[in-house]
Order: C-alpha cells, then structure tokens, then sequence
C-alpha cells in the first residue's frame, strides 16, 4: 500500500468493485467447478444407491479416501483461524487485507471437511445416530471416544467461525447496502441488519470481536489435536503417538497457509488488488509456511528417530513399511513437498516471485494431501498380523467424491467473491488516517 | 461489574433530534467536546470504523458483552459436564475397561461446549446490546456515514436545535438533518 494513495472513499471504491458484474472467466470456472461438483455428487448418489462397497475402503483398510481428505480440509481451515484470531490478538497489521479470504478459507473447508464423515458413513440417512438425543433403541454417543469428540469439536469450529466470518463482515456489508441500488439494496440491507455504524454500536461490536477471536484461538490448536486423537487413541502401530496433537497441528496450518497463498495470488489478480495484497502480505506468509514446514519436519524426523530408538518392532516395521512398502511414493512425496521445497523460501527472491510462491504452495497441498494419506492408509494395511495384511481399491466413485470435494471448496469460493467483500474495508480504512481538517 | 448503562440510556436517544455531518474527524472530535461543555450528553456519535480518539472523547463505560461471554462460557462448561457424566450415568456402559465417569475424556466435552456456548453467547450479547437487527436506519441517516463521514446524532427539544446547530456548524459540520418524532 505505499505508492498508491489510499483513502477512506478510494478503499470502499477499489473493494466494493469486486463485486460488479463478472467478467466471462468467472461464467467459465464457475461452469467447470459446478461440473466437478455435479461429479462429486453424482457419485455420492451412485454410492447411495448401490451401498458403500463401491468405494475402494475394505477390510482392513476401513479409512481411506474420505477419511485422508476429512482430515486435509479440516486442516486446510486451521490457517484461516490463525490468521483471523490469533494475528488480530497479537495486533499484526499486515492480516487486515487477507483475513477475510482466509476466514473464507476456514469456513468452506470446514463446510467441505463436513461432508467425509458423511459420506464415510454409507447409511448417511441415519447420521443422526452420533448426535446425543434420548431413543428407543438406547443408543447414546460413548463420549470417551474420540470421534465423538471430534463430531463436537467440528461442528463448534465451524460455528464459532462462521460467527466470527459472518460478525466481521457486517460493517461492510451496510457499506455495500449504503452504495448500492434496487434490489440488491434491499439484500445488503436485509444482511447488514440495520448497522450504523454509531458508537455505541461500535463499542459492543469491538468487544464482541475480541471476545470472539479469544475464543476461536484456542481451537486452532485443539481442534486438530482432537483430529490427531482419533488415531493416536488407538493402539495401531503408526499412530499410538504422543506427539501427534501438535504434529497435526503445525501440519494443518501448513497446509491451510498453502491454500490461503493460492487463493490470494489469483483473486489479487483478478480484481486488481494489488495495492490492498501486496508483496509483503506474500511474502510474510511465506515466511510462515517456512516455518510450519520445519516444525513439520522435526516431526517427521522425530518419527523416525523414535521408530527407531524405541527397539518397537511394529514401529519400526509400519516406517520401513512407509518407506519401502506399496505406498512408498506418497512417504516420499511428503517429505520432498512438505519440507525440502518449503526451504526455497529461505531465499527472499523466491519468497516474493509469484510464480514460485504458486509452485511452493501447490507442492505443499499436494504434499500434506499425501501426508495424510501415508498415515491412515499405510497403518492399516500393514497392521501386526502379516495374515491381515491388505490394500484398498482406488475406485472411479470415490475419486469423483475427493475431486468433487476440491471443486466444491473453490466453488464455494467463487460464489462468495462475487457477493460478498473479499478484503475487510473497515479494517484495512482503520489502518489509514483519517479525513482530517486540520481542527484540533 | 457490570453496568446497566445500556438498558437505561436506550430511552434517551428518543425524540425530536438532527444529524450534523462531519466530513472530518477532528472536526468530529470539536464537536463532541463542545456539546459537551454546552452540558448536552444526549447524543449518538457515527463513524465509519472504531477509532479510540472518538472512544475517549466520549467516555462510554465498558461495553457489557464480557458478562454474556462469562455466562455463556460458564454454562457450556457446567454443560459439558451434565451431558457426559449424566448421559454416562443413565447409560453405564463399560468401554475399553474404562470407568463409568472418566474425567479426561469428559474434559474435552466440557472444553469444546465452553468456547461453543461462549460464541453463541456473545454474538446474542453483541445483538441485544448493540439493538440489532433493526428493521429502520435512522431517519436522519446519511450513506455517506459508512464511508468517509461522521455524524453527531443530537436529541434535543425543538427550542434548543437552533443552539446546537449553530455550534456543530462553528466546529466544522456541513450538513444538518432534522427528524421529528
């Protein structure tokens, strides 16, 4: 933002026009998007209707696609939170001008994460079984497991940040409602719930804020470690982990940085927003994932290191496995991606070259895409008895079900560029001065 | 603690009152100062982002939403513990050989329906306090307010509108909106 002339009004003008009508590109990836979605979909209701055997999850692989995509968008989400909560508490000024999107972020890979368990269940009729409610049949929720855990901390990180996504956005949306015309005067209007923006509004709204950000912090953390539990619970070799919770943790983060830097880069091109997304928020998020890339990979090393000291047989067995086994590519691939492509960064020309800020966050989501996968898919099937030994099917309905996903998630996007602020115009207004007289 | 400020200062912004217009915020700032030598405290200050100048030129007192975060939180909590230990109770199931009432794993629970209850609880204290949803801007309401202007609401008799007009023009307002009631 320094060597364009930002101002109250020029700010409402450049961030309010991302909102006019779309240009053709926007008709074409939508089109495409909405196809995948169509895809996804279409899938789920072949698995529907034929049952659950058409996804390439068996005995002993039980987890598999959906489980290793659940876990990657709720991870995805976790960058959102940290950007939106933690960096307002701490006061970072640069989070003004990318929160929203990465709140976006937040909200639709949780709203996509949502949809695996479902979709994992087969009978999806009778989700409600997991909800804790008086029936006949005497089923209750065990609350000692953790995937009843897990149903709890899912479904209040996405509450708590769609209220924390939708709370922020008001002020601005009685902006667009004050600009705009006709109809769509009437639904801003309707959405800004008749904000005016007086002190004594402002006084509870900047409270309510903080409170909210101090209370979506804590999840950043504890909600992927409640993830991490689900499989660190169990005594399956691979997973019966100590350090899982924060293993999962910094891993989420680092892919939710990689998903916010690609999604940052096009919309910042798309709407000229280049004064309001700067190098410098880039390259700050750069510097970010360089960091969860190396706490990401102490803990891969730390793996390894305990597999090793600990003289565990099956521990040792389930990381040979990883290494050398059926699925060697993915354990590999996790480690090239996740933490030696990341160290490009240490390098300020790559950190603030467009095209290497692209490549760096792609391999990174491809990276812990794989990760996840590594280990869920590579525990079970190499478990303790070699008699149980077995590998899953990869199947079109399934693959059309985690591509849908990825489509649905950008989708979602999409739909909310064009409706709704992008960038957060008080915040980034509450950065500049203000109109001044010259008075007192 | 608490204040009850809010609930009883609400029937003071009632009534015959005008719009001054500011298009700067130290003009702003004047015009809160000398309505309040002028011994007027009976009006609403609009900006379009919070400012703490604006905050301390007012002394507001502290906004009550904490107390709905505090009760809100408190009562997931106590929650939390309700639905696990009482749903363990009705149903005792022995699992993994762990006991009946397990406290680190009911723990979560009570954790994760703090912050989720804390949530629901402000956002309804951030509702209730700051009187939305409203159906009607204010009928002195500017656009330009949510963008680059400021307004001071004043409530006042008719007789005294002239007074006040006068001085809110002096501090640097440009435009005036009368709403009768």
């Amino acid at each position: 933002m320094t060597n364009y002339k930002l101002s109250y009004s020029q700010t409402d003008l450049d961030l309010t026009q991302t909102l006019n009508k779309p240009k053709r590109w926007y008709y074409v990836a939508v089109t495409l998007l909405g196809l995948g979605v169509a895809w996804g979909a279409g899938s789920w209701l072949y698995q529907i209707l034929t049952g659950i055997g058409v996804s390439g999850k068996n005995n002993p692989v039980g987890w598999y696609l959906y489980i290793t995509t659940f876990v990657f968008w709720v991870g995805i989400a976790h960058s959102g939170t940290l950007i939106s909560a933690i960096l307002f508490l701490f006061r970072v000024k640069w989070r003004s001008s990318v929160y929203r999107s990465a709140e976006a972020v937040t909200v639709f890979g949780l709203a996509t994460a949502g949809l695996f368990p479902l979709l994992h269940m087969g009978r999806v009729w009778v989700f409600y079984w997991t909800l804790p409610y008086p029936q006949m049949g005497g089923l209750f929720p065990n609350f000692r497991s953790p995937l009843v855990w897990d149903v709890f901390a899912i479904t209040t990180y996405l509450t708590v940040s769609s209220i924390f996504f939708l709370t922020g956005m008001v002020p601005d949306v009685a902006i667009i409602r004050d600009k705009a015309k006709g109809w769509r005067k009437k639904l801003y209007g309707f959405l800004a719930q008749g904000w005016q923006g007086t002190d004594n509004q402002w006084r509870h709204y900047t409270a309510a804020y903080v409170f909210l950000a101090a209370l979506a912090t804590p999840l950043v953390i504890s909600v992927h470690s409640i993830v991490s539990w689900d499989f660190a619970m169990s005594i399956v070799p691979g997973w019966h982990s100590t350090i899982f919770a924060p293993y999962f943790v910094a891993g989420a983060i680092h892919s939710g940085l990689a998903m916010v830097i690609l999604i940052l880069i096009p919309m910042r091109n798309a709407f000229n927003l280049h004064p309001y997304i700067t190098d410098h928020h880039l390259e700050s998020l750069a510097k970010f994932l360089l960091f969860t890339a190396t706490v990401v990979g102490f803990a891969y090393l730390i793996e390894l290191f305990i597999a090793w000291y600990s003289h565990n047989q099956w521990e040792q067995a389930i990381f040979l496995y990883r290494a050398f086994g059926d699925y060697w590519f993915a354990f590999w691939a996790l480690f090239v991606c996740n933490l030696l492509v990341p160290q490009l960064f240490w390098i300020k020309r790559f950190r603030r070259s467009i095209p290497f800020l692209v490549f760096v966050s792609v391999a990174v989501t491809i990276g812990m895409w794989f990760e996840r996968f590594t280990i869920i898919v590579t525990s079970l099937a190499h478990e303790y008895i070699p008699f149980a030994w077995g590998l899953p099917t990869l199947t079109w309905s399934e693959m059309g079900i985690v591509v849908g996903s990825f489509c649905w998630f950008f989708f979602l996007f999409l739909l909310f560029a064009k409706t709704l602020p992008v960038v957060s115009m008080w915040e980034v207004k509450e950065q500049l001065d203000p109109p001044m007289a010259g008075k007192k | 603690m608490f204040d009850w400020y809010d609930y009883r200062s609400m029937s003071k912004y009632k009534g015959p009152n005008m719009m001054a217009v500011f298009p700067a915020m130290d003009s702003l700032l004047l015009g809160i100062d000398e309505l309040k030598k002028a011994g007027h405290e009976n009006f609403l200050v609009y900006a379009p982002v919070p400012h703490h100048d604006i905050e301390q030129s007012l002394h507001r007192p502290k906004s009550p939403v904490r107390v709905f975060t505090l009760v809100g939180a408190l009562t997931g909590f106590c929650t939390g513990w309700a639905l696990t230990i009482g749903s363990a109770m009705h149903y005792p199931l022995i699992v993994g050989g762990k006991p009946i009432i397990s406290i680190p794993p009911f723990g979560v629970l009570a954790y994760i329906l703090t912050i989720l209850f804390g949530a629901l609880a402000t956002m309804i204290g951030f509702l209730i306090n700051a009187r939305l949803p409203q159906l009607r801007l204010a009928a002195v309401y500017d656009e330009r307010l949510s963008s680059d202007h400021y307004g001071i609401q004043v409530f006042c008799d008719e007789g005294k509108m002239k007074e006040f007009e006068k001085l809110l023009k002096g501090c640097g307002a440009r435009e005036f909106r009368r709403a009768e009631h």
